[in-house]
């Protein structure tokens, strides 16, 4: 067999996207479509005592105007997305999103009201026409504060804002510390931030009443559910609705979140006006009906043995969940479980509380809490080797799962209801190699005292980490050969940049003897493939991966026992190669694989009871848990002591997914994934008032890393295969930004070495580091 | 968010507070303002148009509500803006203390201001609203000097200013289209000199975002 699978092929996709022929909503147009925007709420908390759009419907262009009491039945709280795990004695209150905020509004940026009218120009300006009139009520802002006992309720169907409370323990965390040579304890906050994809979201709608068909296009990581929720919503048979996500810029979470109120109300109003209907959402609507991630704070405390061996862990946390917890409690189980890391924790206690906010939802955003478990583990390992006086890499050393160990059960529950089960993994590799690619021991005996006695601020960091991927349930898919001897895949899953149509292509390219430009990936097409779940948890390639190769393995077979009939011989002496059967060492009996799609799709005679016509395969893939990746990054800083600007001067990853379908992939989904990683520790920062009041939603005041931020980085694997798919893979899309937290405030700390500063909050920026720093020094 | 700050006038506080009841002299601090009329009691409404140069912000309603008017003293009141850029809500107190013929006007808003204004123009909230400010009641200030060179040629010779009495030259934002005032205002016209103060943030914002 070929071995394009674990090649550094080039992208099938990439020509269509630079060339600009590649196809995003936005680019969707049709005859007689009509513009939809939306009127947000300005206010964060209030009770909302009237809605005037009859000024809005006299305006010139402008063709409906609908609010909540428009909608009738079809006004009802969107579905809990992800039902919690069912850990003892947990506490999970529901509120979910609405189409229209009817009675209260609670956070800035819900819609209220929708105006659809001739262009985009006059729905705007209709905006203006609509009269709301509120009564303020106080805001509930503060994480914290959101669960005292006189803080404003924001769901009148619950007595507080409280939306889950959760208890996950393993061992005796009691005993541990009675055992214990030091107790270290700190409080780690967490700051908000945004995904801020390239492309903002984005619906059209239409419907044909001829054919009774919906059609909608969708900036969605889920078609297939959107499809399904659509179908039920609208009373409409599954296959009358056709959802479409074509190609977009950029997911990274909260594309997977749904239903947005415009996924729901465009189809809706599309069918009602019989005309099909664009909106796109704005870049300041983005910053406030977009959901965001990351607002948690920690209690933690760790208790080590005198050789700096972890006894036990407690934590306890609350996660801001907004105005409303649909994604249940994916994000702070995910921070729950990936605390504990690469690391053996005979005692774990862990409890968190999930609080309602007047603020936009929070759903998983790349790396959905896993960073915010990584940087509480990371940080007190740090401050321990620093109380003990342990090298840095020698506390990780120490306390790592060992080869023998797997596969490691933790005791808890992860995300997905199964139990945190790492299925394979090899740390100690990872981290000798990261080591000795940044030079550790040279840095720390040689470069950082020369460089210090010339003044100048240079620090190391290195942490690990691990991430949960490719969970459940299932995906699909269909493989085709068509007459033309193209390959067809057909997959569920939504594409958002990851390389789908490569890394898909290169696993069946492989089991057809074809080359990978050769075969065609279909994805986000619900007339293509309709059953699935979307593309979230780093599963794409895991998940519906595996599902492409058990097609492409039937469709193997198929072709195989067709041409072995063909030419008269048994199936073990036909060979698939460069888009032919063949039989072995006889190259003159060698027929092209659209030939014998074409005999096996005959115009006469019959085909054979117990066989299907044509070559192809439908095969679906569902892991029965998650597979866990790994990795280690490290870093070396410079810090501007006037101006706390911090430099990168060198960034290493060592990292592990199993096998590597696509080295060139795998390397651009850790390069996308630092780069958003320095974001997250650096630059990027929602700031709300007291109010609720978003302060920095434009590109002027939340900052992005920049080309000019985004190091060169030195990208290097090491392979543990997992053994819970026939690929061996692991997923990967979120490595990249899932350390990254903890590896600024370790190298900055190195580099400001002896100030006695301590960092113990992400987001960073010059400012904060700052102000950190004038307190450090105010206080040695 | 709170917007203080303080001015010194170089007249006693009686005229001080007499100049900030005229309109026409309060218009000057308070460009785009289309009306503002009295609906009962000490309850204001008005609108203000706020556009700076090529870039028009939009309308502004505004409805105001005064309490604990003690004349010369000073006064409280409640304010609430609304247009398309966003909203204020908030109140505010004015205070006016006099000393060797100088008067002191002490301002303090505190203010709820959402939308646009709020999630686009924060940073330059601060700075913005501070300078507009400063150049309102520099306005004013001109006014006021003038009404004393008209009256009483002798004006005293306090300097006035911002903090530390001190003489300001700054270039007039007389380059700005003269607003037009058809102010219905029948009550105190103090409602329009406390105006000053909020819309005067409103405009900065405004410009800022243009």
């Amino acid at each position: 067999m070929t071995t394009i699978f674990g090649a550094r092929t080039r992208r099938n996709e990439d020509a269509k996207l630079l060339t600009g022929r590649a196809q995003f909503v936005d680019d969707v147009e049709l005859d007689g479509l009509l513009h939809v925007a939306f009127l947000r709420s300005e206010y964060a908390h209030a009770k909302i005592l009237s809605i005037d759009t009859s000024k809005a419907l006299t305006r010139q262009g402008v063709v409906a105007v609908f609010t909540a009491a428009d909608l009738g039945d079809y006004w009802r709280p969107g579905p809990l997305l992800v039902a919690p795990p069912p850990i003892p004695n947990l506490v999970f209150n529901e509120a979910t999103q609405v189409p229209l905020a009817r009675d209260k509004v609670k956070h800035v940026g819900e819609p209220l009201a929708m105006v659809v009218a001739k262009n985009r120009y006059i729905a705007e300006d209709a905006l203006e026409d609509i009269v709301v009139d509120v009564e303020f009520l106080d805001a509930v802002v503060d994480i914290e504060a959101a669960l005292a006992d006189d803080a404003p309720v924001i769901h009148e169907h619950l007595d507080s804002n409280l939306a889950a409370h959760a208890v996950q323990t393993k061992g005796d965390y009691a005993a541990a510390k009675q055992e214990a040579a030091l107790i270290v304890s700190r409080r780690f906050t967490y700051d908000r931030g945004a995904s801020a994809s390239i492309e903002t979201r984005g619906v059209v709608a239409s419907w044909d009443p001829r054919a009774e068909q919906l059609t909608v296009w969708d900036t969605t990581q889920a078609p297939i559910p959107i499809r399904n929720g659509l179908a039920a919503l609208l009373g409409l048979l599954e296959s009358q609705v056709r959802v479409i996500a074509p190609f977009i810029g950029g997911g990274f979470g909260p594309k997977i979140m749904m239903f947005y109120p415009e996924e729901v109300l465009l189809p809706w109003a599309a069918m009602r006006l019989g005309r099909p209907l664009k909106w796109i959402e704005d870049r300041q609507e983005s910053f406030t009906a977009t959901t965001q991630e990351r607002g948690q704070v920690h209690d933690a405390e760790m208790a080590v043995d005198a050789e700096g061996v972890i006894l036990g862990i407690r934590d306890r946390f609350v996660h801001d969940t907004g105005a409303y917890d649909t994604y249940g409690l994916t994000i702070p189980i995910n921070s729950q479980c990936t605390l504990l890391g690469p690391y053996r924790v005979p005692a774990y206690e862990s409890e968190f509380k999930v609080a309602f906010t007047n603020k936009t939802l929070v759903t998983p955003v790349r790396g959905a809490g896993r960073q915010h478990g990584v940087f509480v583990m990371e940080r007190l390992l740090d401050i321990v080797a620093r109380e003990l006086g342990i090298d840095r890499v020698e506390i990780r050393r120490r306390n790592y799962l060992r080869p023998g160990d797997f596969p490691h059960n933790h005791g808890i529950l992860f995300q997905d209801s199964a139990p945190l089960t790492y299925d394979s993994g090899d740390y100690l590799p990872a981290l000798e190699e990261a080591s000795t690619l940044i030079g550790y021991e040279d840095f720390v005996d040689r470069e950082q005292p020369r460089l210090r006695a010339a003044g100048r601020q240079v620090g190391l960091g290195i942490v690990s980490y691990v991430e949960g991927t490719g969970i459940g349930p299932y995906e699909g898919a269909r493989v085709t050969i068509e007459p033309s001897g193209h390959v067809r895949v057909a997959t569920g899953v939504g594409t958002q940049g990851q390389g789908h149509f490569t890394s898909f292509a290169q696993i069946v390219a492989d089991q057809l003897g074809v080359s990978a430009d050769a075969v065609h990936v279909v994805t986000g097409d619900t007339a293509a493939f309709n059953w699935g779940t979307g593309t979230f948890a780093s599963r794409g390639a895991v998940v519906a991966g595996n599902a492409c190769h058990a097609a492409a393995m039937a469709v193997r077979e198929k072709t195989i026992r067709l041409a072995a009939e063909v030419f008269g011989v048994s199936a073990d002496q036909i060979e698939l190669v460069a888009g032919h059967a063949r039989v072995i060492g006889d190259l003159g009996r060698s027929m092209s694989l659209g030939q014998l799609a074409t005999r096996a799709n005959p115009l006469r005679g019959a085909v054979i009871p117990g066989t299907e016509p044509g070559l192809e395969a439908t095969a679906y893939f569902g892991p029965d848990r998650g597979s866990t990746a790994s990795g280690v990054h490290a870093m070396i800083v410079e810090v501007d002591p006037e101006t706390a600007m911090m430099t990168i001067k060198r960034y290493v990853v060592v990292h592990d997914c199993g096998r590597v379908i696509n080295p060139l992939i795998v390397e651009g989904q850790i390069h996308g994934g630092v780069a958003h990683g320095i974001g997250n520790a650096f630059y990027e920062q929602l700031v709300y008032d007291d109010d609720g009041q978003l302060q920095n939603a434009s590109f002027m005041d939340y900052l992005l890393p920049t080309a000019t931020d985004v190091p060169r980085m030195e990208v290097a694997h090491t392979e543990t295969p997992s053994p819970l798919n026939p690929l061996g893979v692991k997923g990967v899309g979120e490595a990249g930004c899932i350390p990254t937290g903890a590896l600024f405030a370790q190298a900055v700390e190195d580099a400001l070495g002896g100030s006695g500063l301590e960092i113990l909050e992400i987001p960073l920026s010059p400012n904060r580091l700052y102000e950190l720093m004038t307190q450090a020094r105010s206080t040695l | 968010m709170i917007v203080d700050g303080r001015y010194s006038f170089a007249a006693p506080r009686e005229t001080v507070y007499a100049l900030l009841q005229d309109p026409e002299v309060l218009v000057k601090a308070l460009p785009g303002a289309q009306a503002l009329e009295r609906i009962g009691g000490d309850r204001f409404e008005g609108v203000m148009a706020v556009g700076v140069g090529p870039v028009t912000a939009g309308e502004f309603s505004i409805h105001v509500e005064l309490h604990e008017q003690r004349p010369p003293e000073g006064f409280s009141m409640r304010m609430e803006g609304k247009g398309t850029m966003g909203f204020v809500k908030g109140a505010a107190t004015i205070v006016l203390t006099e000393e060797a013929g100088v008067t002191v006007m002490v301002y303090t808003a505190d203010l709820k201001i959402g939308g646009k204004i709020a999630s686009v123009g924060q940073r330059l909230l601060d700075s913005v609203s501070k300078a507009m400010t400063k150049q309102g009641l520099e306005a004013v200030n001109r006014e006021l000097q003038q009404k004393l060179d008209a009256h009483a040629p002798q004006a005293p010779h306090t300097p006035p200013g911002p903090d530390r009495p001190t003489v300001r030259q700054t270039s007039a934002p007389d380059s700005r289209p003269a607003p037009s005032m058809r102010s219905k205002v029948g009550g105190p016209r103090v409602v329009i000199a406390a105006l000053a103060v909020i819309i005067v943030l409103l405009v900065g914002v405004c410009r800022g975002l243009g």
